[in-house]
């Protein structure tokens, strides 16, 4: 018992030393209680806790667990408003897209209906045309309009007023009887025969182009009359 | 005399039998005034007899009948190696003999030489060397056209070509040249449309009218062996646009443009400068101009007084005068080599017929007689005949004939053809 007073006193060293020789943590630990804290903030901000409830404010002892809590919970707060901008930025490329895509689709289908109606008008001027634009025809060596051509060209005069857009080429063509050259020359003079006339009719002479075949281009080959006056003709041609 | 007449009936016998062939004399008449020539077998080195007999002697003599002024002495002949009073007997007046050789290298050689059988003694002589792309029947061409040469002082045309202008198919023609006695057929143009009225400069440049940009253009060659090129218009669209012909001396292209009010008129390109000047005066139809050799007239035809005819002007527009007086279809002129005469066609009941209008004479003699349709007259370069297109076996094919009318021959089978043009071999 005679050492019994000293026990107290030691038991108090011994306390308080091995509390003040209590060993430093190693870089590991810190980093993993860093970690740890940084989880606990980084949930702390999931659970909708304000960043002032950081429970390692008060440890001095270990100010970066106090950083690391911070730290979680400010980087779950950027990831949170980066998942909220990169929602964001997809509803409005979404929204864009299907706009672009309906408009695209209305384009197409404007387009689509201009050309239907263009093909509708132009199915119309060719029926027109293929009704109205009849060859005449002419005597051996002659260019005069004859008289029973000119209710076909009058049908061709209404056709062009009908259609204003339609162009026309009026190809003269002869028999094969006479020369290649003549026969050129006299083709051009059926041609301007009829461009002639169907300006006497009011229509634009501007709006036919001639061209001569001869006897070039014959509809018929045989050498009887038949044939020939087939042949001695000017064909109307939509441009 | 007997002999005489059993000659002349051999002749026509060797006519008829002629005819029968695929490149048949129509019609022969045989004239007294020939000259006739007597051919030995042709000696020959490193070449067959069945080629010899096909590309050379077959050749050579027709050839030389086609002149119309030698005479091929064909029967009742006497031995090789008879003497010249032997042949003379028999009628020959020259005594033609050849030696051909073929070398290993393929290269050709023709020896020939002419005996004169009342005199004994030689009057022509040569020898042709040919590389080996020469056929042997061009040997035959030359020979026969230095003979002619050595006839008349002018050479001969049996290495000549036709150009011409043939149907490929529905709405397609295209130029396409021809050897003259049919052989060698080349195309000349692929424009796949409408390509017409060919002319052929003197140096060979060739001038057309195609249709393969939609309305007719006139192209071809700037220089000799040129490329095909646009000539007219430069830009833009011409109107109607026709018969180009060349100037004798390849400066200037006649030809014809017509307008929207039905006329066409002759034009006139000068070829430095681009510049086209109008020469007739917008009064109808005129077309198909035609040079004479100076240069400084054409012919033309025209419809100012009716139907078509044939007039001269000067190379201005100047001097304008009325050639054919006769018929009422007049048209296609070409002036003859020479100057003097303007072969033509005319119709007459219903058919068109070849004539020529010898200026010397102001008088048109006919050609060719009313059996079918003969157009498109065009001399040959030595004036002998004219080549033209008939339809009398069907399609329009290439015929020619000797100015009496009497020796019309075909000069190939082609069917289509139109616009004959005939030029001199190189």
């Amino acid at each position: 018992m005679r050492y019994g007073i000293y026990v107290v006193p030691a038991a108090i060293v011994l306390t308080l030393g091995s509390l003040a020789c209590k060993p430093p943590k190693t870089a590991e630990q810190i980093k993993a209680d860093t970690q740890r804290a940084f989880n606990e903030g980084y949930q702390a901000f999931k659970d909708g806790k304000p960043r002032a409830t950081n429970p390692y404010v008060t440890n001095k002892e270990e100010p970066y667990m106090a950083q690391g809590w911070n730290d979680g919970w400010d980087k779950a707060k950027a990831d949170q408003e980066a998942a909220d901008k990169a929602a964001a930025d997809k509803a409005a490329a979404d929204a864009k897209a299907a706009a672009d895509a309906k408009a695209a689709a209305d384009r197409a289908a404007a387009e689509e209906a201009a050309r239907k109606a263009a093909e509708a008008v132009k199915e119309t001027v060719h029926m027109a045309a293929a009704k109205a634009l009849m060859n005449i025809h002419f005597d051996f060596d002659k260019s005069d309009i004859k008289e029973n051509d000119r209710p076909t060209l009058q049908h061709i005069a209404d056709f062009m007023k009908a259609f204003p857009e339609a162009k026309v080429e009026i190809a003269g063509n002869c028999d094969e009887r006479g020369t290649n050259e003549y026969n050129l020359a006299l083709g051009n003079k059926r041609a301007a025969a009829a461009l002639a006339y169907l300006k006497t009719l009011g229509v634009d002479e501007a709006r036919f182009t001639t061209i001569s075949y001869g006897k070039e281009k014959p509809l018929c080959t045989e050498a009887n009359e038949a044939c020939w006056s087939q042949n001695r003709r000017d064909e109307f041609k939509l441009k | 005399m007997p002999r005489f007449l059993i000659r002349t009936l051999l002749c026509v016998l060797a006519a008829a039998g002629l005819s029968a062939q695929q490149t048949e004399v129509v019609l022969t008449a045989t004239s007294s005034t020939k000259l006739v020539l007597a051919m030995t077998a042709p000696k020959a080195t490193g070449l067959d007899d069945a080629s010899i007999a096909a590309e050379f002697t077959a050749v050579l003599r027709r050839d030389l009948d086609e002149t119309g002024i030698i005479a091929v002495l064909q029967e009742r002949l006497p031995v090789d190696g008879a003497p010249a009073k032997a042949w003379k007997e028999a009628g020959a007046q020259w005594l033609l003999s050849t030696r051909l050789t073929k070398a290993a290298s393929g290269d050709l050689k023709l020896e020939a030489s002419v005996l004169d059988t009342a005199a004994e003694s030689g009057l022509f002589s040569r020898t042709y060397n040919a590389n080996k792309v020469v056929p042997l029947r061009y040997l035959a061409h030359y020979l026969a056209d230095d003979l002619v040469g050595r006839l008349t002082g002018e050479k001969g045309v049996a290495s000549s070509r036709i150009v011409f202008v043939r149907q490929v198919s529905n709405g397609v023609k295209e130029l396409f040249q021809i050897d003259r006695d049919g052989a060698d057929l080349v195309q000349l143009t692929r424009n796949g449309s409408l390509t017409l009225s060919p002319t052929v400069a003197a140096d060979g440049r060739l001038a057309y009218v195609t249709y393969k940009a939609g309305p007719p253009e006139i192209w071809g060659q700037r220089r000799k062996d040129g490329p095909h090129e646009r000539l007219y218009p430069a830009s833009g669209a011409g109107g109607m646009l026709s018969s180009p012909t060349w100037s004798p001396d390849g400066k200037r292209l006649a030809f014809v443009q017509g307008d929207r009010r039905g006329n066409s008129d002759i034009m006139v390109l000068d070829l430095a400068t681009g510049r086209a000047r109008r020469l007739t005066d917008s009064n109808g139809i005129n077309t198909e101009p035609a040079w004479n050799p100076n240069g400084n007239q054409l012919a033309f035809t025209s419809d100012r007084e009716g139907g078509p005819q044939v007039f001269l002007m000067q190379d201005d527009g100047s001097n304008l005068r009325r050639l054919t007086s006769e018929g009422l279809y007049n048209a296609s002129p070409a002036w003859s080599p020479n100057g003097a005469m303007v072969a033509y066609v005319s119709r007459f009941e219903g058919k068109f017929d070849l004539f020529v209008y010898k200026l010397g004479e102001g008088k048109a003699y006919q050609i060719t007689t009313g059996v079918s349709t003969s157009e498109s007259p065009a001399w040959s370069p030595d004036e002998r005949r004219l080549v033209f297109t008939s339809n009398r076996f069907g399609s329009s094919q290439l015929f020619t004939t000797d100015l009496s009318g009497r020796q019309i021959v075909r000069l190939s089978d082609l069917a289509g053809c139109q616009s004959p043009r005939w030029i001199r071999g190189r």
